[in-house]
């Protein structure tokens, strides 16, 4: 882990939110998908926490954050960062997603924002010459990942609550026809799909074996060293730290 | 070099004057990037209890202006696991370790302080929280009971809004320093839940501010150990000033490692400007 200051080089619309890249060379080079940044947010002691992003872009120089529009004043104040800014950073925290080698398909499943934190590693898996297959829900179709965003080869399901775009509903609806087919998964949603997911799994493969699902477990850290023991869940059979255990844990441990 | 305990014949000197305090580096071992052991006179270890303990359910940190509420529970592995897995790292670093004791039952911390006979050599010093709801006469039977069973230096850690009600008291009992010290509790509301716990963060520091000026004015036979709040030189000189002989940070630590740094390296080049 290191602490850099990241210099703000662009900023995007991404779907509904703002997406701001940031040069950070010595960060980005040891950054895994999953894994966590913590960003310092305002001028002085206000907020004091630092705020905790996936990043849903990274290459070997820079990576990209995605800002959702939320009453946060840590997030409002990233928002108005202009190019040239410098940001506070302190990463990479935690183990990231584990790409599974032997795996050839690879079913990656993303629950409303947190899809977004999918893309650097559908990225890398669709490089790597793995049959991928992204399936995500939003409420509507300005919150979806835009297809344009996505390696060629990706084969891309959308579900959306309001129906504007994709199947109408959510994600677990997606699962039985796009389980069988999968070698591996990789999942970033919320407790209650990862509940659904255990399920499912559990239907399509009789036993869900050990390494078969990955799942990002989403929470704010303050140290990210394991020093605070602010993160420490119920999780893995104990109450553990997320932010040394995590946030990328085998699914069988979440859901434990 | 300063003795924090001037009174104990073991004595425990620091080369400088900031101390890594509660669990601001774990056990001595979480360090945050860029921040080493040999930038403070004194390691000050998370809380350590009896047996092991599971610590609060999340939610347990809440953000407040200024600063946040962090309540783990006294989330820990219990004295048996903390130094099967730590001495060997204490015994490698070249900055004294203390321990942070609390308590469960009563006599929790007499027997837990027993018990590092063994590691006397490693250790420079015993922590005792003194809890926020204990009189005069609860507040001495604790440190007296650690008194009797171990030399090591004994540092109590004291509530910033009854540190000078509770000061004398302690001294008395054989406390070799005083920290003020634990922030006040309080309590917010996090995802239709409460964190309610000690205030951390800058916030702290005009309470620690307080208790310090309070304790200035008591001539106690004891050195003083500042701790709630501090972030910069400047908060740090303010508390050696009000009569502090070290300053411990932990939020500092978490929230900014460098800053931390510059910190140590400013405060022992203040004190080296100091004896010049
Ligand atoms: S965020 Fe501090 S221990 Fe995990």
């Amino acid at each position: 882990m290191i602490q850099t200051r990241a210099l703000l080089e662009a900023r995007e619309e991404a779907g509904s939110a703002l997406s701001l890249r940031l040069r950070a060379p010595d960060l980005a080079a040891q950054l895994v998908p999953g894994q966590a940044v913590l960003i310092q947010t305002g001028w002085g002691y206000d907020p004091f926490l630092r705020r905790t992003f996936h990043p849903i872009a990274i290459d070997s120089e820079s990576f990209a954050i995605r800002l959702a529009v939320d009453g946060d004043r840590g997030r409002a104040w990233l928002r108005l960062a202009q190019p040239g800014a410098e940001l506070d950073c302190l990463g990479p925290v935690g183990k990231g997603f584990i790409l599974p080698s032997r795996a050839r398909r690879i079913l990656c499943l993303g629950g409303g924002d947190a899809a977004w934190t999918l893309l650097p590693l559908v990225q890398r898996a669709a490089a790597l010459g793995h049959a991928v297959t992204l399936a995500t829900d939003a409420l509507s179709k300005r919150q979806t990942i835009p297809a344009a965003m996505l390696p060629i080869s990706v084969e891309y399901h959308i579900a959306t609550i309001d129906g504007s775009a994709g199947r109408k509903g959510a994600l677990s609806a997606l699962l039985p026809e796009l389980l069988p087919w999968a070698d591996a998964v990789i999942a970033a949603a919320d407790m209650d799909f990862y509940r659904q997911l255990g399920r499912a799994i559990e239907a399509a493969r009789v036993l869900p074996p050990k390494g078969y699902a990955q799942a990002l477990y989403q929470m704010n850290f303050l140290c990210g060293t394991g020093a605070c023991q602010a993160c420490a869940v119920d999780i893995a059979g104990g109450r553990r730290r997320v932010c040394l255990r995590g946030p990328v844990f085998d699914l069988v441990d979440i859901l434990r | 070099m300063i003795n924090l305990a001037p009174h104990n014949k073991l004595g425990l000197i620091i080369d400088s004057p900031l101390i890594a305090g509660s669990g601001a580096a774990g056990y001595g071992a979480a360090w945050p990037p860029g921040l080493h052991a040999e930038d403070f006179g004194l390691i000050i270890t998370a809380p350590i209890s009896a047996t092991p303990r599971k610590g609060k359910a999340q939610p347990r940190l809440a953000e407040i202006p200024a600063g946040f509420l962090l309540e783990t529970g006294d989330h820990n592995p219990g004295l048996r696991r903390v130094l099967a897995s730590h001495v060997k790292t204490w015994r490698k670093l070249k900055t004294p370790v203390a321990l942070s004791l609390v308590g469960g039952e009563p006599g929790d911390r007499a027997w837990m302080a027993a018990h590092l006979e063994d590691v006397e050599d490693v250790i420079a010093g015993v922590e005792l929280p003194i809890p926020e709801t204990v009189n005069l006469g609860e507040a001495g039977a604790l440190i007296a009971a650690v008194r009797r069973v171990t030399p090591l230096p004994i540092l109590a850690r004291l509530p910033l809004t009854r540190a000078a009600y509770l000061a004398k008291t302690c001294v008395v009992a054989g406390a070799d320093a005083l920290i003020v010290g634990a922030p006040p509790p309080a309590a917010y509301p996090v995802d239709g839940d409460w964190v309610e716990a000690p205030l951390g963060g800058p916030i702290v520091l005009p309470f620690t501010l307080r208790a310090l000026r309070q304790l200035r004015d008591m001539s106690l036979d004891a050195p003083v150990i500042a701790a709630g709040g501090v972030q910069t030189l400047d908060d740090a000189l303010l508390c050696l000033e009000l009569g502090a002989m070290a300053v411990q940070i932990r939020s500092l630590a978490w929230r900014d490692p460098a800053a931390a740094h510059r910190l140590a390296l400013n405060i022992r080049s203040f004190m080296d400007a100091e004896d010049n």
